[in-house]
């Protein structure tokens, strides 16, 4: 390799970061789907001709690190029929890794008649055809019940549309127009992409490309290699129990993870996870497996554009056949997001004592209250899917935030203004939820407590829910545990009914039904008794702490000073000496 | 009272630019003065009584200032107390969620710029569609807005839930504070940020009451140091919409302020652009830390409406210049995979390069171009600084060029084109978002290192025409000058598009129009010397994003409204996403008015030109050649009005330096414009 391409490689390398960043843009602002521009379920990739992943653009992250599985499927099935112009279709979740509402839509592109490249997108759709209106079904029992199945159909053959396959999706979806325009978006992205890689290609050939982002690979491979190397060799496990799987109360659903370093490697185990399950929290294999890369690529190198050298170094025991975590078709996985975060949660907590300074502690599980109304003489149909922040887990040096899911990334919250307006809903208050956060020297992120009145007949109620008997909010090194959230109706009335597990369509409620949702919080890290006593009293004016819980959990005596909080040091250093 | 000169007072991070116009002459001076922080008043007029007039002759100065984004930036500013609606204290320091880079696990927010014991709640409520649901209690407000007081806090923000679609309760709370509490300044959301999303508004309300004194304090300094030398004419100060304000408003709403240095040379670019004839104008400007882009497209400035700023964000009106860490103090570094990074990272105007020679040890943009041999060693700034090659070679040397293996020339070389490319990528990335094809733009290259990049980049981009304004480096003082004054008003309000809402809709509308004119009638303007530009941001049903319409002066009845505006909607949203229903549903959301009181433009005129031609030359390294090219090195100023340069050659003044490629040609035009043109035949890059 002539030394100077080390500065071509770079070049070539920023321009596919922002090639996926302009397909992104396009998607985005192209899409009719909620999910995709507002809550960003999706996920952009580009790839080499042999399916490496060369950049991307997440979105979610995991969409990304399986999407080059599914590409590798795609090659084996069409071989050397690809075409110049064709745009395949892939939501098999056995391919694709996630639930089958994931739509993968990809290009192979080519340059003077050579293949150099794919790229593509995931994307969750409005609707797909399964049991329930826009997918998250939570009781199936195997694939077919949750929609239409697409195995690297071509979309489009050579430029032309393939009429009869759009045609078939539209008879299959409730919504579409809405598809129709998602899928639109999402072969936009792919033109957009692939009009870009070509010039790339010919301003400095096709070899170069391809070599530089070998090249590129190999370097990030010997970084991450020369990462590892430097912690300290060991085996180290954690499991985590679900709650259950949706459909059957009785069995075990345990999730377990070993993590070995043994020099520049890290290698997985699942073994001792639990059987498939009957309901949808199976995940299948390629998200399995890149979740878990994914975590590591974060842990270690949180700020590099991703590419595949992130994941060479990982390595993997055989996964248990027919668990949990490598299910067979036609295993249903609609609610395949709970073992992400687990997976996710228990990757971090094999680390925490390896490389504490860049490890949160444990985080609270996704939580959510989804609204649904049919249409009657005053309102329209309507759904509101208010996926909702919580606690964090904390850091070794500081408090954790309250945010989104450490899994979901950048998600951003609905606005109290913009849900008002959309939907006849009215949200009474929206405030941290304190008491959910787990102690510690540094405290967990707190969860969110936000109260709502239905302002229209027939609301019915989803509740989303899992991990609420064995956290994923485990505090670290001392610190307590975040606590899980809930769901109470009508919580100022004489009768509250409160929900502590996962629930399918509750009500139709009737007008002014209130109900208030809380998220859990996230994980304390050490001692509380070692917190900073300035902080305690910080703490204690915003609200944040009463003045018992600073003395009984934290140690930190407060007296009130004409009007405001001060230490006691002599008291508080005696509840400290205990 | 004389009314000869014009002047512009373009206040930066490190220098303020002094840009005079006689406009009996059409002749335009320069001067810069260090900017010294605890002394911006009278450094201004400092630089004021540089020039060789006398300040009673001056009708009017225009000034951009940095005063609010330095207080945003350091944190530095008033202790500022909240009210808000009973059950929403937490919005503020609960934002909107979301971490980026996503897999950054350990990222954190800011902190909230007020602390929950001093976000105080009253009880009040207001609907959607403005309706009182609970009256505001004004005993409550009293108790809270003595609490804060008694806590310190000195200056209040107030942010109601809804308050856009009614702002009774706001109003009400800040009369009943302002009985109580004359003095203290109040801040209220739909008087700074009238648009819906409650954390948004909060934030900027707070953020405004944040900056407040501090500007304050500022203009006034400004405004009595001026009063001292008998200026009392006004004084327009920059938004960051690109339209002037005055002391009062700028007092009043700083947060506007924010981006009034950049705006100045997008405004600039526009007026230059205008008499030259180009229609589409990516603007460039480049510093010593920043390369700083905008868009105009077809003859319009592009806008947003929100920005942020440390992470926190900020609605209103601003041109929308995206900004990215390259500008000739950029660092250039390796990273963990020995990767060859440049920026975001600068050594700045201290310690600068290391070629400056003033302790900088880790080498810059600007020391890669001394080596390629860009610039002149010994005749840095038209020879007011010596710069230290071998310095800047062994620096290049040590950090890049012997961990990577390569020669100094080809670390050199790579840090240039790293940088070049990563600023191409960005005008790519901001052309696609608005579905706008670059090649179809002509470059405006301005700022100290405007002229360097400008032929590598538009080749990279294959944009065929180039500009390197005269006086590239104090062009956005200039641009400030042909600033008008521009009052925005906006109200959010979602409704159905058609014949139902027609009447309501241009009922807001007419109010808007009267709150904007009568804001710029307060400047001292005639209404028939007011211009106004109506828009609605409209989406189809369903959508989130919105595109911005605006209303022709003739589609003001309900009927030429709705069916014009619905046929503009559809056509751009077919231009930007490919797609778009005739007869779909369309929503309002947002209506903007904004009134603009018209200053006349300062004319262009023709360089001075000296007429010996003295061309010396020099070894340049251009692209991927292994021996330099000889190439011509010629004083700005002997390039006479007409006459062309062939690339390559090497264009040099005061201020900065302006590279023309091979295959590049250049010719000064009758107002000493450079215009830079690809020979059609070269594809650039090989």
């Amino acid at each position: 390799m002539n030394n100077t391409d080390v500065v071509l490689n770079e070049i070539i390398r920023n321009r596919f970061v922002s090639i996926a960043d302009e397909m992104a843009t396009t998607l985005v602002r192209t899409a009719y789907n909620p999910l995709l521009y507002e809550v960003q379920d999706f996920s952009i990739t580009v790839m080499s001709p042999t399916g490496d992943m060369w950049s991307e653009m997440p979105g979610v992250m995991v969409f990304s690190q399986a999407f080059p599985h599914a590409v590798r499927q795609g090659i084996k099935r069409w071989g050397d029929n690809l075409s110049d112009g064709d745009v395949l279709i892939v939501n098999d979740p056995f391919e694709t890794g996630t639930h089958i509402s994931d739509t993968n839509v990809y290009m192979p592109v080519f340059h003077e008649g050579e293949l150099v490249a794919f790229c593509g997108s995931a994307a969750h759709w409005a609707d797909v055809g399964g049991k329930i209106p826009g997918g998250w079904c939570p009781d199936t029992t195997d694939t077919y019940q949750e929609g239409l199945c697409f195995r690297h159909q071509k979309l489009i053959e050579r430029g032309v549309i393939n009429e009869a396959l759009w045609d078939l999706i539209d008879c299959n979806v409730r919504v579409p127009t809405i598809v129709r325009g998602d899928l639109e978006a999402q072969v936009a992205a792919c033109r957009q992409g692939s009009i870009r890689i070509r010039e790339l290609c010919e301003k400095y050939g096709r070899e170069v490309v391809d070599r530089a982002m070998s090249a590129v690979i190999e370097q990030t491979h010997t970084a991450m290699s020369k990462a590892i190397s430097a912690l300290p060799n060991g085996t180290h496990s954690a499991s985590i129990r679900m709650d259950f799987d949706g459909i059957n109360r009785d069995g075990d659903f345990l999730v377990c993870l070993k993590t070995t370093i043994q020099d520049d490697s890290i290698r997985f185990s699942l073994d001792g996870t639990s059987p498939v399950a009957m309901g949808p929290i199976n995940l299948p294999a390629p998200c399995t497996k890149g979740i878990l890369a994914s975590s590591i690529k974060g842990i270690l190198m949180p700020l590099d554009p991703c590419n595949a050298g992130h994941a060479m170094c990982i390595e993997y025991d055989d996964l248990p056949k027919d668990s949990l975590v490598n299910p067979s078709w036609p295993a249903p996985t609609d609610s395949y997001g709970y073992i992400v975060g687990c997976l996710m949660e228990l990757t971090f907590r094999c680390l925490a004592d390896v490389v504490p300074d860049k490890i949160p502690a444990g985080c609270y599980m996704l939580t959510g209250a989804f609204l649904g109304k049919e249409s009657d003489d005053e309102n329209e149909s309507t759904v509101v899917s208010d996926a909702l922040h919580g606690g964090n887990g904390a850091l070794f040096n500081d408090d954790g935030v309250t945010n989104q899911l450490v899994g979901n990334g950048d998600l951003p919250n609905n606005p109290v203004e913009v849900l008002e307006t959309r939907h006849p809903i009215r949200v009474e208050s929206l405030e941290f939820a304190t008491d959910m956060a787990g102690h510690g020297a540094h405290r967990g992120g707190f969860g969110v407590r936000k109260k709502v009145t239905m302002l229209a007949d027939d609301f019915s109620l989803n509740f989303v829910i899992e991990n609420t008997k064995d956290t994923s909010a485990a505090g670290v090194q001392g610190g307590g545990d975040g606590k899980p959230g809930n769901l109470t109706i009508n919580p100022d009335s004489n009768n509250p009914i409160v929900y502590r597990e996962r629930q399918g369509a509750l009500g139709p409620y009737p007008k002014n039904t209130v109900y208030e949702v809380v998220t859990g919080g996230g994980g304390g890290w050490g001692n509380p008794y070692e917190r900073d006593t300035h902080a305690v009293l910080k703490d204690v004016s915003n609200d944040f702490l009463t003045v018992e819980q600073a003395a009984e959990t934290y140690g930190v005596s407060l007296i009130k000073k004409a009007g405001t909080w001060a230490i006691d040091a002599q008291a508080t250093s005696l509840l400290r000496a205990k | 009272m004389g009314n000869r000169y014009r002047v512009a007072v373009d206040m930066g991070g490190t220098f303020t630019d002094f840009v005079v116009v006689d406009t009996d002459t059409g002749k335009i001076k320069i001067e810069k003065v260090a900017s010294i922080p605890d002394q911006l008043p009278t450094q201004f007029v400092k630089g004021l009584n540089s020039f060789d007039l006398n300040p009673r002759d001056v009708t009017q100065i225009f000034h951009g200032m940095t005063v609010a984004v330095n207080a945003l930036v350091q944190e530095v500013g008033a202790k500022v107390g909240l009210i808000t609606t009973k059950g929403f204290r937490d919005v503020l320091e609960m934002g909107r969620g979301g971490r980026k880079p996503v897999y950054n696990f350990t990222a954190r927010g800011p902190e909230p710029v007020v602390a929950r014991q001093f976000r105080r709640e009253v009880d009040e409520r207001m609907t959607f569609d403005g309706k009182v649901l609970k009256q505001l209690d004004l005993e409550q407000v009293d108790r809270e807005v003595d609490f804060l007081v008694s806590s310190g806090v000195d200056a209040v923000a107030i942010t109601f839930i809804h308050a856009y679609a009614n702002p009774l309760h706001e109003e009400q709370a800040r009369q009943q504070i302002a009985r109580r509490y004359p003095d203290l300044p109040v801040s209220v959301s739909h008087d700074i940020a009238p648009e819906w999303r409650e954390y948004e508004r909060t934030s900027t309300t707070v953020l405004n009451a944040f900056v407040k004194p501090v500007v304050k304090d500022y203009l006034t300094g400004v405004e009595q140091e001026l009063a001292k030398v008998n200026y009392t004419n006004s004084i327009a100060v920059m938004q960051s919409n690109g339209g002037a304000a005055d002391l009062h408003t700028a007092s009043e709403k700083p947060i506007r302020t924010l981006m009034s240095g950049p705006a100045g040379g997008v405004i600039g670019a526009k007026a230059l652009c205008d008499q030259l004839g180009y229609q589409n104008i990516i603007c460039t400007d480049v510093g010593g830390t920043t390369y700083d882009v905008a868009i105009i497209d077809d003859g319009r400035v592009l806008e947003r409406s929100q920005t942020e700023i440390a992470s926190r964000p900020i609605l209103a009106s601003q041109i929308d210049v995206v900004s990215i860490g390259a500008g000739g103090g950029s660092i250039a570094w390796l990273d963990h995979r020995n990767g060859l990074q440049v920026g975001p990272r600068s050594a700045g105007a201290s310690p600068g390069p290391v070629c400056f020679g003033n302790g900088g040890t880790e080498p810059t943009i600007t020391d890669a171009q001394l080596v390629l041999g860009c610039f002149d060693p010994e005749y840095f700034l038209g020879g007011r600084m010596i710069l230290d090659l071998s310095a800047a070679e062994s620096a290049i040397r040590k950090k890049i060029a012997t961990p990577l293996g390569i020669s100094v020339m080809e670390a050199a070389r790579g840090i240039v084109s790293i940088a070049e490319t990563n600023m191409a990528n960005t005008i790519r990335t901001k052309t696609v978002q608005r579905g706008l094809d670059p090649r179809e733009f002509v470059i405006l290259a301005y700022g100290g290192g405007g002229g360097v990049f400008a032929c590598a980049v538009a080749e990279e981009l294959q944009v065929p025409t180039v500009i390197v304004p005269s006086s590239p480096a104090t062009f956005s003082a200039w641009g400030i000058l042909a600033a008008d004054y521009v009052e925005d008003r906006v109200r959010t309000k979602v409704q159905v598009f058609d014949e139902t809402s027609a009447s309501q809709i241009q009922a807001m509308l007419s109010e808007l129009t009267s709150e904007a004119v009568g804001a710029i009638e307060e400047y001292g303007f005639e209404r028939s010397d007011i211009d106004l530009l109506r828009r609605f941001d409209l989406r189809y049903r369903n959508q989130e994003y919105t595109i911005s319409i605006e209303l022709a002066a003739q589609w003001l009845d309900s009927e030429a409204m709705l069916k014009n505006v619905r046929a503009d909607f559809v056509e751009s949203h077919r231009k930007l996403y490919g797609h778009g229903s005739a007869d779909a549903d369309i929503e309002l959301v947002s209506i903007r008015c904004r009134a603009v009181g018209k200053i006349p433009t300062p004319t262009l005129t023709a360089p001075e030109h000296i007429e010996s031609q003295k061309i010396r030359h020099r070894g340049v390294y251009f692209g991927s050649s292994d021996k330099p090219i000889q190439t011509a090195v010629l004083d700005r100023h002997t390039i006479g009005v007409d006459e062309s340069v062939a690339g390559p050659a090497i264009v040099e003044e005061w201020t900065t330096t302006t590279i023309i490629k091979p295959g590049w040609n250049c010719r000064c035009d009758e107002f000493g414009n450079l215009i830079l043109t690809q020979s059609p035949i070269s594809s650039g890059g090989h």
